[in-house]
């Protein structure tokens, strides 16, 4: 019952402000696979191909998840085209079609991966209460800063592990004065460009006194 | 960044084959520089993918019979100097040399034939064509001059 058009639908341009002439909607007819490597024959040669306006992320959250699996092979296959189309360029010499099309695809694929990180945090909130999906701690290194560090797998347990025993995940005591003196210095700092941004305000008052200052 | 810094688990001896979703790898169809056997076709892979990843993908993603994969690693040159005579490095990249199945062979097409561009009427570029040669027209010298510029008297 839902049989659906296979590729037909999924076009790489969103559908909402896709252009009318965007390619003829016949789906792949190639009898060999390697021919999706290229353009279709009418567009070979052409200066200019016309194109429409990347998916955006509010586009991409009304989809399902079959429709994005399959949206993000479609991305795929025509940027791969576009790749080869640039590099048959720079070998023969001559400018790339429309190569904006190179930055849409990529921006339409950084999107889709976005919104199946979204849903994928949302599932595993509900389902375990993690909002990660890689384990990770609190840890403090050698020169006194607090980071999260993600736990990568081993074959071994750590203390097996020379390399990792190298990584001090503690701060040592002959580090503290270091640490005295970098907060100071980010204190200096600070009260520096205080002074500094309060000496051009008053200096501009005494000028122009009318002057609105923005609350900053 | 889709896929920043994807670890992929560690593999040891028995466990299931690693299945990926959403490929972020992209592949370059490239013209031989040197004759290859008409059944080889020539990529350009990132330096993460193997042979058998090669294999993976061009079988499942397009449909292609792969027969062999060889690949190799060529260095981009750092020759080159810029305006400070720093060394410039021109990026690394994998080759692929993939042998189609079943005899089947592929010849790389000339995707920028010459086309003949002759505007149609009353478009832009047909007036701009016009514009153009009325203005080349009226900087050429007088004919009846033969070809002698003005600069000369008489």
């Amino acid at each position: 019952m839902g049989e659906r058009p296979p590729l037909a639908a999924l076009s790489l341009c969103s559908p909402v402000s896709a252009v009318s002439q965007c390619r003829a909607l016949h789906t792949t007819v190639s009898r060999r696979g390697l021919d999706q490597f290229f353009d279709h024959p009418e567009n070979w040669g052409e200066t200019n191909v016309k194109s429409g306006a990347p998916w955006t992320a509010k586009q991409l959250r009304t989809k399902s998840n079959e429709d994005l699996h399959k949206l993000w092979y479609v991305l795929l296959k025509e940027k791969n085209m576009l790749l080869t189309l640039e590099q048959e360029a720079k070998r023969q010499r001559l400018q790339m079609p429309s190569p904006e099309r190179l930055k849409k695809v990529s921006r339409s694929m950084v999107r889709v991966e976005t919104v199946v990180k979204e849903r994928e945090t949302a599932l595993r909130l509900l389902q375990t209460g993690q909002e990660k999906g890689r384990p990770g701690a609190w840890r403090r290194n050698m020169f006194g800063y607090a980071y999260w560090y993600r736990y990568k797998e081993y074959a071994i347990p750590w203390y097996m592990n020379k390399r990792y025993k190298r990584k001090r995940f503690f701060t040592p005591k002959f580090v503290q004065p270091h640490i005295r003196l970098r907060l100071e210095k980010h204190l200096r700092e600070k009260a520096r460009s205080a002074t500094l941004q309060r000496g051009t305000r008053s200096k501009l008052k005494e000028k122009f006194p009318q002057m609105k200052v923005s609350a900053s | 960044m889709p896929v920043s810094r994807l670890l992929y688990p560690l593999y040891q001896l028995g466990n299931p084959q690693l299945r990926i979703f959403r490929p972020n790898w992209f592949l370059t169809l490239v013209r031989p520089g040197t004759e290859q056997p008409p059944d080889t076709v020539q990529f350009r892979i990132p330096m993460e993918m193997t042979k058998c990843d090669i294999k993976n993908y061009l079988e499942n993603i397009y449909n292609v019979p792969v027969g062999a994969v060889r690949t190799r690693i060529q260095m981009g040159s750092n020759k080159k100097r810029n305006h400070r005579n720093q060394k410039i490095k021109q990026p690394d990249y994998k080759v692929a040399y993939v042998q189609l199945a079943q005899g089947q062979t592929f010849n790389f097409p000339d995707i920028f034939p010459e086309k003949d561009k002759t505007p149609e009427e009353g478009s832009m570029e047909d007036m701009e064509q016009k514009f153009m040669e009325d203005e080349r027209q009226r900087q050429k010298l007088d004919p009846r001059r033969g070809g002698v510029t003005e600069w000369f008297g008489l």
